[in-house]
């Protein structure tokens, strides 16, 4: 079965500039995605319908890591995850072309919280994304499953891109 | 030669055109005047992967429209998910037609896989809830209806394509589904007799639906700002973008809630009917 990550060509938009906003400490800017899941013939649909920002003020100055997210920040996404009965999808932008790469940071750390997200919507699937300027890859938690599996993005606009229709995606 | 086609005179399309066309999924929902034009269309510009809904038989009265379909289909009453394959696998041997001779909301689980759906339906009732399922699952799709109308004794040919593109203006922003139509519509339902169709315009709406479609997936430019409805004077044979796209709001509010979005009773278990 696949895992496929849909959002909206302006959501899309919205989300990059966001994330390329400078910030005072942080080397990188994080999201995550409010998704309803779906199922399709073939695969697994995660469906983004908002964005829940970190604020300023949730960065934890880290020099190991491109941004880390303090405390009440990750309270904020495990509240609107319960309140808003979404399935979250971390995301960050690696600001090049071409195919991304979770780094091993990103890896260990998507393996600690994501899961996490059990602990407020034991029933959904919850996920990373890491985008470049063209290209996306991605981890789903799909409840029951032990391991991660891989996730492709669609970006629903005019023009349609999708990960798995292009060469170098 | 082979059995593969040859796209060598769309290569201004890129140069992953043909794998971006082969790789993507249309669904095709009715397979009446409009949606034989699209989909013998499809089949030229090698969309690898169709979805045809249909359940329908042909019968005498669609022959003056319905392309590919011919006195012995008539005479066999052929389904016209039939009909639409023939044309498909006549034109690209290698494109996946999966056929469904059902209304679409029986196969539901394999439309939401599809990249982007031609809605070639007749009410208004019919294409407004075909959007909100597309919506529902960020499906783009596109809508082409035609009408003749009848005043003091003359006739009049109209119709329009429309972009519904998820998180953009939808059908209702558009004017296209309001209230009064439906009531209306549902006031007229089971009244006998066909509304007028013929071939032309549905060739003029189904080639304008067929070219939105490239636009979404192999776009040859990106400067343009591709117009959601195009309107089509069928008696100036003139196609244009609709005056009303100038006073339409940049974002939908009919669907624009988290609740409009996936399974509204999604449950874990089903994973498991997938694996």
């Amino acid at each position: 079965m696949r895992t496929i990550l849909k959002l909206t060509a302006t959501l899309y938009d919205d989300l990059v500039q966001r994330l390329r906003e400078p910030h005072d400490f942080a080397g990188e800017r994080v999201a995550f995605l409010k998704c309803r899941p779906a199922l399709s013939a073939t695969s697994l649909l995660l469906l983004a319908g908002g964005v829940h920002h970190v604020e300023n003020e949730d960065y934890v100055n880290d020099p190991t890591a491109g941004a880390t997210v303090g405390r009440s920040g990750l309270r904020k996404v495990l509240q609107a995850a319960y309140m808003e009965a979404v399935s979250i999808v971390h995301v960050h932008l690696h600001e090049h072309r071409g195919r991304p790469r979770f780094s091993k940071t990103d890896l260990r750390e998507n393996a600690l919280f994501v899961p996490d997200f059990w602990n407020v919507q034991p029933s959904l699937p919850h996920g990373a994304v890491v985008f470049s300027f063209d290209s996306a890859v991605g981890q789903c938690w799909i409840p029951g499953s032990p391991s991660p599996s891989g996730v492709e993005v669609a970006i629903v606009g005019s023009p349609m891109r999708c990960t798995w229709k292009v060469t170098n995606g | 030669m082979g059995d593969k086609l040859n796209l060598q005179r769309q290569s201004f399309l890129g140069a992953g055109s043909e794998i971006v066309l082969g790789r993507s999924r249309a669904a095709l929902v009715g397979l009446g005047g409009g949606g034989s034009h699209i989909a013998q269309q499809l089949a030229h510009i090698g969309l690898g992967n169709f979805l045809v809904i249909d359940s329908d038989f042909i019968d005498d009265t669609n022959l003056n429209r319905l392309v590919g379909a011919t006195m012995e289909d008539v005479r066999l009453g052929t389904a016209k998910i039939d009909i639409a394959e023939r044309v498909i696998k006549a034109v690209n041997p290698a494109a996946e037609t999966i056929k469904r001779r059902a209304n679409w909301t029986e196969v539901t689980a394999e439309l939401r896989d599809v990249d982007v759906i031609f809605a070639c339906v007749d009410s208004i009732g019919c294409r407004s809830e075909l959007e909100g399922f597309a919506r529902r699952f960020l499906i783009p799709l596109i809508d082409i209806g035609m009408d003749v109308h009848e005043s003091s004794g003359e006739f009049s040919i109209s119709g329009q394509v429309m972009l519904s593109m998820p998180g953009k203006p939808c059908m209702r922003c558009m004017g296209l589904v309001t209230d009064e139509a439906l009531a209306k519509e549902a006031a007229r339902y089971g009244a006998a007799g066909g509304k007028p169709q013929v071939v032309w315009p549905n060739g003029t709406l189904a080639s304008i639906a067929v070219g939105l479609f490239m636009k979404l997936v192999t776009p040859w430019e990106t400067h343009k700002v591709t117009p959601l409805l195009l309107e089509y004077d069928g008696d100036l044979q003139t196609v244009a973008p609709s005056n009303k796209l100038a006073y339409l709001p940049a974002y939908c509010k009919h669907f624009d809630s988290l609740n409009e979005l996936g399974d509204p009773f999604w449950t874990p278990d089903a994973l498991a009917v997938v694996e």
